[in-house]
C-alpha cells in the first residue's frame, strides 16, 4: 500500500507540517494556554469584589440585635474590616422612615445594604434585604449560614435543646461519590474524571479542527499553485490524497501525544501533587485507545477536509463548503460537554458509537463511566467502517476537484462528479 | 516504430467536447509537436495521455500496452501552468520531484548540481522558490522535469515566458535529449518553433486532430502548387488571373497557390513583368502556419479528408 511515491509525498508532508513554526508553537503553547485560561478563570471566580462592604443590620428587639452583634463580630472577615456592620434596633414603622433617609446612601453605595429582621422573621426566617443590587449573591451567600445560626439559636433557646442537638439541626447533608466499576475496588471519586473528560473533549475538538484546516489549506495551495498537475504526472490522485491525509494524521497524533503528556504525568507519577479530589485515573490501555481512536478520527475528518479543499480554490469559498464538516465535529462536541450532567444518558451512549460522533464522545464518556468492552469495539468498528465508506466518495471528488479551476462549483455539480468515469 | 499510439480519445466536460476522437502516433526517438491554438484541446489530450484525466472513450498505447502508472514512471512533464511549492527550497524541490519518480541518491544529486550550474542557478540552491524570479522558477521546473532521466519528456508550451537566451538553452537541451534517444512531446501554439524543432506533428483544432504525420511529408503534400513569396510592390493585378487559385497574406510572407504546378514559372515571369521586386520566391514551399490557417479555416467535412497524411 505504501510505495515509494507515497513515502516520498509523506516525507514532504511531515517535513512541512512537523517543522512548521505554527505547528510547533500551537503544540507547545496550547497546553500552556489552557492552563492560563483555567488559571484566569479560577482567579476571576475567587475574586468576589466585595471587600470594604458596609452593611446595616436592624431588628425590632435589642436582644436579637445584640445576639447578631456577638455572633458576627467574631467572624474573621468582619474582624479585619473586610465587611463592617452597623447595628440598630427599631420598630417596623420607624424603619420605613429610616429607610427613606438612607436611600441616598444606598444609591451612592455609601452602604451596600440593609438587613431588616422584623419580629415575624424570628419564626419565618424571612429577612428583608434592601440594596441597590439585592441579587448580589456574594453578600447573601456569605452571611446566610451565620444569620441562620443566630435565628436557630434564638428560636430554640427556650426549648431546652443541647448544643449537640442544635449543631445537628444546623448541619447540611453532604454527598460523597463512590464510583462503581467492574475491576477496581469501589473508590471515592473526585472531580478528576470530570475535568479529564472536559480536557479530552476540548483537545480532540481543537486538534481535529486545526489539522482539518491545515489539510484543507495545503490541498487548496497545491491546487491554486498548480503543483498538483506536476504531482499527478508522477502519482495518482489516490496516492496523493492518502499521503496528504496520513501526513496530517501522523502529525495530529504526535501533537495529541504531546498534549496528553501532562495528563499521563499527573496520572502515573507524583510530580504534580494534586489533592485526591482532583486525582486523574487513566490507564495505559485508555491512552493507547485514545490515540488510536483519534488517528481514526483524523483519517475520517481529514478525508472530508481534503475533499472540501479540492473543490474550492480559496479560503473564502471553502468557508461555505466547510460548515457541514464542522457540524459533524461540533455536534458531538456539545454532546460530549452535556455528558457532565449525566454521563449515562442514552443520547450520549448512542453518540459514542455513532459514525463521526464516536470519535469525540467515546473518549469523554470513558473517563466518566466504565464503558463495556463491546461498546469500545463497536465504536472502533463503526469508525473504520465510516472511513471505508467515505474514502471512495472523497477520493472521487478529490480527483475531479483538484484539477478543476474557474468558478465556484455548485453542490449539484459536485454530486455529478461522482458519476464521472474513472 | 511508434512509442505511443493515441487511439480515438474523447473527453467531454459538462457537455463541451474538449477532445473529439483524437488519433495520432508518436514515433520512437522523435520530437513530436502537438500544435494548435490556445484552447484547442492540447493540454486535455496530454493529460489523458498521462492518465491524469480518464478519457470518456479511447485509449493510449505505450509500446503495445495501455498506459498507466508504468508510463507515469517514465515521463517527465512540464505543465503549461507551472507549479512548485513556494516555500520549498530549490534543492529540496529538485530532490523531491525526483524521489516520487523513484530516483534518489548520489547520482541524482550530482546531476542536479550539473543542471543548476548549466542554468546558472547554483548559487540559489538554498533559496526558497518564492524568492526566485519567474524565469528562474521556470528553469527549476524544467530541471525537475528531466532530472530523473525520463524516457518521455512532455513539455506543454515550454518556451512561454522565457527570454531568448534561455529559450536557446532549453532548445539545446531538448535536442540533446533527443540524441540520447528520448521521445519528446511538446505542445505549442507557436508554429515556427514547431516547424524548426519537430519531426512529427499532430495539429489539433476544436478538439479534433486535423493533421497528423511527419513534418516532411506534410510539407511536401501541402507545398505542391504553393509559392512562398517575399516582395515589394502591388500584387493586385494577380487577383483576376486565371492561373491563381488563392493568395494569402501572412505578414512577413505571402502564400500563392497556383491552379497547376506548371504555372509556377509563368507566375514568376508575371511578377517580373509587373515590376514586382522579388526578394524571395520559394516554389513548392509552405510554412506550418500557412497549413494551419488553411486547414483550420475549412469546415468539418474537408478536415476529415485531409487528416492522416
Amino acid at each position: 500500500m505504501f510505495n515509494y511515491r507515497i513515502l516520498g509525498l509523506l516525507k514532504r508532508e511531515l517535513n512541512e507540517k512537523l517543522l512548521s513554526k505554527t505547528f510547533i508553537i500551537m503544540t507547545l503553547a496550547l497546553p500552556a494556554l489552557m492552563f492560563l485560561i483555567i488559571g484566569v478563570q479560577t482567579l476571576l471566580m475567587s475574586y468576589e469584589g466585595d471587600e470594604d462592604t458596609k452593611l446595616e443590620l436592624i431588628t425590632e428587639s435589642d436582644l436579637l440585635t445584640n445576639k447578631f452583634k456577638t455572633e458576627l463580630d467574631e467572624l474573621p472577615f468582619i474582624k479585619n474590616n473586610y465587611y463592617s456592620f452597623e447595628y440598630n434596633t427599631m420598630s417596623k414603622e420607624s424603619f420605613k422612615d429610616y429607610l427613606e433617609n438612607k436611600k441616598e446612601d444606598l444609591l451612592s453605595e455609601k452602604i451596600q445594604g440593609i438587613f431588616f429582621f422584623s419580629d415575624s422573621s424570628k419564626e419565618s426566617k424571612i429577612i428583608e434585604y434592601y440594596s441597590k443590587a439585592p441579587k448580589n449573591a456574594t453578600i447573601t451567600q456569605k452571611l446566610n449560614s451565620y444569620f441562620n445560626k443566630v435565628l436557630v439559636e434564638n428560636y430554640f433557646i427556650n426549648k431546652n435543646l443541647s448544643e449537640n442537638d442544635l449543631d445537628f439541626a444546623r448541619k447540611r447533608v453532604d454527598f460523597t461519590g463512590y464510583k462503581i466499576s467492574k475491576d477496581q475496588d469501589i473508590e471515592e471519586e473526585g472531580y478528576g474524571g470530570l475535568i479529564l473528560s472536559y480536557i479530552l473533549t476540548f483537545l480532540l475538538y481543537i486538534s481535529l479542527i486545526m489539522m482539518g484546516q491545515m489539510t484543507m489549506q495545503s490541498v487548496m495551495e497545491e491546487k491554486t499553485s498548480r503543483v498538483v498537475e506536476v504531482l499527478l504526472s508522477s502519482v495518482n490522485s489516490k496516492e496523493l490524497m492518502t499521503s496528504k491525509i496520513f501526513g496530517a494524521a501522523i502529525t495530529g497524533v504526535i501533537q495529541m501525544a504531546v498534549w496528553l503528556t501532562p495528563i499521563v504525568l499527573v496520572s502515573f507519577t507524583t510530580i504534580f501533587a494534586l489533592p485526591t479530589e482532583l486525582a486523574v485515573n487513566i490507564t495505559v490501555g485508555q491512552i493507547i485507545y485514545l490515540l488510536f481512536n483519534f488517528f481514526l478520527g483524523l483519517l475520517t475528518f481529514l478525508g472530508l477536509f481534503a475533499m472540501i479543499g479540492s473543490i474550492f480554490e480559496n479560503a473564502q469559498e471553502a468557508q461555505s463548503g466547510m460548515w457541514p464538516v464542522l457540524m459533524l465535529i461540533m455536534i458531538p462536541f456539545f454532546i460530549a460537554l452535556s455528558m457532565v450532567k449525566n454521563p449515562s444518558n442514552p443520547i450520549v451512549e448512542i453518540a459514542s458509537m455513532f459514525p463521526f460522533a464516536n470519535i469525540i464522545v467515546m473518549p469523554a464518556r470513558m473517563t466518566l463511566i466504565d464503558v463495556p468492552l463491546w461498546q469500545f469495539i463497536l465504536s472502533i468498528v463503526v469508525a473504520i467502517a465510516t472511513i471505508i465508506a467515505i474514502f471512495p466518495v472523497a477520493g472521487k471528488i478529490f480527483r475531479i476537484g483538484i484539477l478543476r479551476t474557474g468558478k465556484k462549483p455548485k453542490w449539484s455539480e459536485v454530486v455529478k462528479w461522482l458519476k464521472y468515469k474513472d | 516504430m511508434n512509442a505511443l499510439e493515441v487511439r480515438n480519445l474523447t473527453k467531454t466536460f459538462d457537455g463541451i467536447t474538449a477532445v473529439d476522437n483524437a488519433t495520432f502516433e508518436v514515433p520512437e526517438g522523435s520530437i513530436f509537436g502537438l500544435i494548435g491554438r490556445n484552447g484547442a484541446g492540447k493540454t486535455t489530450t496530454i493529460r489523458m495521455m498521462m492518465n491524469i484525466y480518464m478519457p470518456d472513450s479511447g485509449e493510449v498505447i505505450l509500446r503495445g500496452t495501455k498506459v498507466g502508472q508504468n508510463f507515469k514512471n517514465k515521463v517527465g512533464y512540464l505543465p503549461e501552468e507551472r507549479g512548485l511549492y513556494k516555500k520549498m527550497k530549490v534543492w529540496d524541490t529538485l530532490l523531491f520531484f525526483s524521489e516520487i519518480k523513484g530516483n534518489a541518491g548520489k547520482n541524482v544529486q550530482k546531476k542536479a548540481n550539473e543542471y543548476l550550474k548549466r542554468f546558472d542557478l547554483l548559487d540559489r540552491k538554498n533559496s526558497k522558490i518564492e524568492d526566485l524570479s519567474k524565469g528562474n522558477q521556470q528553469k527549476i521546473q524544467f530541471i525537475s522535469t528531466i532530472l530523473h532521466e525520463p524516457e518521455f519528456i512532455i513539455l506543454d508550451e515550454p518556451f512561454s515566458g522565457l527570454d531568448p537566451i534561455n529559450t536557446n538553452l532549453l532548445r539545446e537541451i531538448i535536442v540533446e535529449e533527443k540524441k540520447k534517444g528520448k521521445v519528446i512531446i511538446l505542445s505549442t501554439h507557436l508554429m515556427d518553433f514547431a516547424e524548426r524543432m519537430c519531426d512529427h506533428i499532430a495539429m489539433i483544432d476544436h478538439g479534433k486532430i486535423i493533421l497528423n504525420g511527419s513534418l516532411n511529408s506534410i510539407k511536401q503534400k501541402y507545398a505542391q502548387k504553393n509559392i512562398s513569396l517575399t516582395y515589394k510592390g502591388d500584387l493586385s493585378f494577380l487577383n483576376s488571373n486565371p492561373i491563381i487559385e488563392k493568395i494569402s497574406d501572412y505578414g512577413n510572407s505571402t502564400g500563392i497557390k497556383v491552379k497547376d504546378a506548371s504555372y509556377i514559372q509563368q507566375l514568376l515571369k508575371l511578377l517580373i513583368e509587373n515590376k514586382i521586386e522579388v526578394k524571395n520566391f520559394s516554389a513548392n514551399e509552405i510554412s506550418l502556419q500557412e497549413i494551419f490557417i488553411e486547414l483550420a479555416g475549412k469546415d468539418e467535412h474537408e478536415l476529415m479528408e485531409v487528416a492522416n497524411v
